[in-house]
């Protein structure tokens, strides 16, 4: 350490006292109180936006909030169906070609009006110009070859490939504006100085993790909200939310436990709720021989017992997803059978969880070779998903049922993943959502294979080739019944296969206080000033 | 030149700490996990995005050259940007800090004032049954874990009776240019609860201290003397013990003031109180490097930047004490 | 120095408070002892466990066919076993680390004291550091470094803890080196380590030894803190401190036996363990004697 820096170390040290000692914050005293205004809507929510891009990360931390002020140029609605945005209609020219026609008399917060150019720099934005580590949104336009514009409202896409999927994708974008030159950087955007969109909301503060302040877009192209103004605080804890909603001092309050629902109720907010886009489930590894904390009854390691896929359906048959979704989920939930909640787009009405059946599992095991059972560490992320740590203690409970000895280890999400990426597990809890079935079952069960895509979430390299040309097949064929009913199929497939246990699809849940009228849940979970309506008149 | 030396020693002691603190911190939240997955969706990104993002945070680098870049950066007065709120990280503390300066500060104001006030009565009537109360109550707060503490302060004034709020920091007014929760009642409110629990083990503290300092003054000559003049006890108490026992007194408040910064850590994570210390202990769990550095070093400062001002507090008042450089 | 601890342990306990505080902390060390046998439940065996009788109140009777004399936990565990087995982790845990760092610090600190030169400018080097923080600081660095496990715990406890009494035993050996009985072994010319083993290690002991039990009752509430913190032990092995922390999140919901139970017999630990260490603190020391 040269003596230079000794001093310099020196003068930081003294420059953290003097900012300690509140030395540096001497400006002008203001003292003034927060104006209660009774028309804005107040909103806790459990989204802490971490930035103003609305291209950096694909998280709803993020994208809950910035739909405000951003919009897409297609909706998805309550049963996940495609419906116009910014775009009012959309149409394959060919296998590689696709036409969007974009709404007439829309404009930015700043005035300029949307067109085909927005679109095209938008895409440009995020597949050529955002660098590492924003790069969640690059899959959905990374099969993008070329952009054309025949005229300003109608935009044509050409793909490298067939993307049967593109609209569904185009329902993630943010439509941004393209600026007089260049195109803009995170750091532009976190001042807060050019977050402008089209939609409902304009943009008015921000501070990082603690609050949003919104006003409303009174020349938004469609029906115009009913709130001037909007709040959103960011309140992690979900007990502080619970608290800050039943005494009023917000009027919608998100991600509500739900063990606290029924106090809630009591003191007098309502509650709406629906079933999420999403499935939590356990994933098995089938690929290695040998796997860590997987021992015979005696401590000694044994070979893979999940590529036996009668082990895998005893452990599934042995799950009490009662408990988990009764007990731990307090009711709200769903006993889940594959990916998506029964009933929405692409599921199987054939597949539904039933009551555990300990007996016909344990003969299973013994028909597998294990009619004593072996030990196993199951492990999953703590505090990520509702239920997530105590789900890895039930399940343990309903296993030792069939001799199967289940130590669960929790760690925080972050840890968990690295661990997991690291091969420190055999099996694990874990967690997705996904716009559609297919996008779920191309992810988490089809085969890995990065050339294609396929199978970034298949941890556990599950491999099934009959899938695989199911799911292929299902994939080409155009939104509608027919492709619907041909996910539902290789959905029973893959699951009579049990490469993973699905156990349930947890309820989003959102209380809101006595000045809202209603709140229309969406399964993908978002908070929204949208789907808050006001009480009376 | 001692007290250029003492205050040299002092810098050079600072400087070790801090070194050695980041370097354990760099290494530990090094090894814990990979901070790129709470960055990225992991349900929608590939293993390439992954690894894209591992290499633009330089973590893809070996631990000792990332440590080598972050004291670079330090050095220039940069800890980095945090990688979750893409916010230079010590803006981040530097914005949480009104919180838990007002919380700590609030704690104190109660603590201090009753701590002594108890303690003065209490030795006084040294022996009695009201002696030995408090002594007892003061022994059994200080066995009271923080934070079932701030749980039951929860419980009894939040959900049984309904009287305060159970977290959050409530409305708050621009003062300074920072935001503080003490000018709004509203924010006074809230204030309640948290700072009771970071004063009740402090009345304590400073109830016992005051208290033995009282038996110790109150058999000294100069009090018999007094008595012996026949000034009336609550004189004797007021003008004489009292300012005898203060340094004391002062020490420990501002040595607990410290202390109170890094019990903050549990009691603002309890009732959600947006401070540094929640901030700590958050970034932690989301391996934010960056904001977990900066936190650490704060505190590290703060801490010994305040045992340095009471020791300078302690030579102004006390001519018997002198700095010395071996501590 | 025998002899006084004996008097001290034999000394009529002053007060109802003295009693019952040794009362107490014996009943708790026989419980904790004797868990596995007197507990209604292993709460560490999921065959033991049902879940659907998560979150009974107390005084519900599961299917087990014994008595939840304190209510289920949202996983259906029996809060008074999970007490009974929390309080073997707590205190295994604490007097364990205690223990070990007393050690660690004794030899330290006297070792310190010995040498003098480059030796003591390092460890006391060390010392000054550790303690210009504060210990739950120095645990939670500690802890984040090492990981969790109940094994990691008692090593983040022995480093947060070994430099108090580092501290305390050099400034004693510093007076004792100084005793004229110590220049006589020095003439001698005894081994240094027979010195420092058999003449200046017991003779430092005696105030490192008052610093035990309060340092235990330390012990106890940082390892608590640390798990509420979700730092410390695994999940399926709850100490009194993750028990507390598991009940947090019930305590809105009116569930409240699930945090106030385990809260309730760690406070009483932390507090018989403190009067009974205060009690021991002032007997061994003359000087506090007066006060």
């Amino acid at each position: 350490m040269k003596l230079g820096n000794l001093i310099r170390a020196g003068v930081l040290c003294t420059l953290l006292m003097s900012i300690f000692l509140g030395i540096v914050s001497s400006t002008p005293a203001q003292a003034q109180g927060q104006a209660e205004d009774q028309a804005e809507l107040r909103i806790a929510t459990s989204y802490k936006l971490m930035t103003l891009d609305p291209h950096f990360a694909n998280l709803n931390e993020n994208t809950s909030l910035l739909s405000h002020i951003y919009e897409r140029l297609v909706y998805q609605d309550e049963k996940l169906e495609l419906k116009p945005g910014l775009a009012t209609s959309w149409r394959p020219l060919s296998d590689t070609r696709w036409e969007f026609k974009l709404r007439e008399n829309v404009r930015f917060h700043d005035g300029s009006e949307f067109t085909a150019d927005d679109v095209g720099y938008t895409i440009e934005r995020i597949r050529d110009v955002l660098k590492p580590p924003s790069g969640g949104f690059r899959s959905y336009v990374s099969g993008i070859k070329a952009i054309s514009a025949p005229d300003p409202l109608t935009v044509v896409i050409q793909t490298n490939a067939p993307v049967p999927n593109l609209p569904l994708f185009f329902s993630s974008i943010f439509v941004m504006n393209r600026p007089s030159e260049g195109y803009q950087t995170t750091e532009d955007l976190n001042t807060g100085r050019s977050s402008i969109g089209t939609g409902p909301y304009r943009f008015e503060s921000w501070s990082s993790g603690e609050r949003l302040r919104l006003a409303r877009n009174d020349s938004y192209w469609g029906d115009k909200s009913a709130w001037p103004t909007v709040s959103f605080r960011v309140v992690e804890n979900p007990a502080a939310r619970v608290a800050a909603l039943s005494t009023g001092e917000v009027d919608v309050a998100d991600a509500i436990p739900a063990r606290d629902v029924a106090s809630l109720k009591e003191r007098g907010p309502r509650i709406a709720n629906i079933g999420a886009a999403r499935v939590n489930f356990v994933q098995f590894d089938v690929s290695r021989d040998t796997l860590p904390g997987v021992t015979d009854k005696s401590g000694k390691p044994i070979a893979n017992p999940f590529k036996n896929p009668l082990v895998r359906r005893a452990l599934a048959m042995a799950t009490d997803r009662g408990v988990l979704v009764d007990k731990i989920l307090a009711g709200y939930g769903t006993a889940a059978a594959q990916v998506f909640p029964n009933g929405l787009p692409g599921t199987s009405g054939n597949l539904t969880a039933g009551p555990p059946n300990y007996d016909e599992a344990r003969s299973l095991l013994a028909r597998a070779g294990f009619p004593d059972g072996f030990n196993l560490v199951l492990a999953g992320p703590a505090g990520r998903y509702p239920g997530d740590a105590e789900s890895l203690q039930a399940i343990a409970q309903s296993w030792a049922r069939i001799g199967v000895n289940a130590q669960p280890s929790a760690a925080p999400f972050s840890v968990f993943n690295s661990k997991r990426a690291a091969g420190e597990y055999a099996v694990w809890y874990g967690g997705t959502s996904g716009e559609a079935v297919d996008v779920i079952l191309h992810a988490l069960v089809a085969s890995p294979d990065p050339e294609r895509g396929t199978g970034a979430l298949n941890f556990g390299k599950y491999q099934n080739a009959a899938f695989d040309a199911m799911l292929a097949k299902a994939e080409g064929i155009k939104e509608g019944p027919e492709r619907n009913q041909a996910l539902a199929e290789a959905t029973e497939l893959a699951m009579a296969d049990q490469p993973i246990i699905p156990l349930y699809h947890f309820h989003h849940i959102v209380g809101f206080g006595p000045r809202i009228g209603s709140y229309v849940m969406h399964p993908r979970g978002w908070t929204t000033a949208m789907q808050t309506l006001p009480a009376g008149e | 030149m001692g007290m250029i030396s003492v205050v040299t020693g002092r810098f050079l002691q600072a400087f070790l700490l801090l070194i050695a603190m980041s370097l354990i911190g760099f290494i530990g939240i090094h090894s814990v996990g990979n901070p790129v997955f709470n960055i990225v969706n992991i349900e929608t990104a590939t293993p390439e995005d992954i690894r894209r993002a591992t290499v633009a945070l330089g973590l893809d680098q070996p631990i000792w050259r990332q440590y080598l870049v972050f004291l670079d950066n330090v050095v220039s007065g940069n800890f980095g940007t945090s990688y979750i709120y893409h916010l230079p990280a010590f803006e981040l503390v530097i914005a949480k800090l009104p919180a838990t300066l007002e919380l700590a500060s609030v704690a104190m104001l109660i603590a201090a004032p009753f701590g002594t006030g108890l303690g003065l009565i209490a030795g006084r009537r040294r022996g009695t049954l009201l002696d030995r109360t408090v002594l007892r109550a003061s022994v059994s707060a200080l066995s009271i874990p923080s934070f079932w503490l701030a749980m039951m302060l929860i419980l009894v004034g939040a959900i049984l009776t309904g009287w305060f709020p159970s977290g959050g920091r409530g409305s708050t007014a621009s003062f300074l240019g920072q935001d503080w929760s003490f000018l709004t009642a509203n924010g006074l409110w809230h204030l309640v609860l948290p700072a009771s629990a970071l004063a009740i083990p402090n009345i304590a503290l400073i109830a016992r201290l005051s208290r033995s300092g009282t038996i110790e003054v109150e058999n000294l000559d100069h009090t018999r003397f007094c008595r012996a003049k026949g000034l009336s006890p609550r004189r004797i108490l007021l003008r004489h013990t009292l300012p005898n026992i203060s340094v004391p007194i002062v020490t420990i408040i501002g040595l607990q003031f410290g202390g109170m910064l890094a019990f903050a850590v549990v009691v603002e994570s309890i009732f959600s109180w947006p401070g540094v210390g929640k901030l700590l202990i958050d970034s932690i769990q989301l391996l934010d490097r960056p904001v977990v550095m900066a936190t650490l070093t704060f505190i590290a400062v703060a801490f010994v930047a305040l045992n340095a001002l009471v020791d300078l507090f302690h030579a102004v008042l006390d001519p018997r004490v002198r700095l010395s450089s071996q501590r | 120095m025998k002899a006084r601890i004996l008097s001290v342990l034999k000394k009529r306990p002053h007060g109802p408070v003295m009693t019952l505080s040794k009362l107490l902390l014996t009943t708790y060390i026989l419980l904790a002892v004797a868990a596995p046998v007197i507990a209604p439940q292993n709460p560490y065996d999921p065959l033991q466990i049902y879940g659907w009788e998560a979150s009974s109140p107390p005084g519900t009777t599961g299917s087990g066919g014994y008595l939840y004399l304190l209510g289920t936990d949202g996983l259906g565990r029996d809060i008074a076993s999970t007490i009974l087995y929390g309080l073997r982790i707590s205190l295994v845990v604490s007097i364990i680390s205690s223990a070990a760092a007393a050690l660690i610090g004794l030899t330290a600190g006297v070792s310190a004291a010995w040498f003098g030169k480059w030796v003591d400018v390092a460890i006391m080097r060390l010392v000054d550091l550790q303690l210009s923080l504060p210990t739950i600081l120095i645990a939670l660095i500690a802890i984040v470094t090492l990981g969790p496990g109940v094994d990691r715990i008692i090593l983040a406890l022995i480093i947060a803890q070994w430099a108090t009494y580092a501290r305390i035993a050099r400034s004693v050996a510093l007076s004792e080196a100084n005793k004229p009985y110590m220049d006589a072994a020095r003439l001698m010319r005894l081994p240094t380590s027979r010195i420092i083993f058999r003449h200046l290690l017991p003779n430092s002991i005696a105030p490192a030894l008052t610093l035990i039990p309060i340092e235990v009752g330390h012990a106890v509430a940082l390892e608590a803190t640390l798990s509420f913190l979700g730092l410390g032990v695994p999940i399926d092995k709850p100490s009194l401190g993750s028990a507390v922390a598991n009940g947090f999140q019930y305590l809105l919901t009116g569930q409240y036996w699930i945090s106030l139970f385990p809260g309730l017999a760690l406070f009483g630990l932390i507090a018989s363990i403190n009067f009974v260490g205060e009690d021991v603190r002032r007997s061994l020391d003359p000087r506090s004697k007066s006060l």
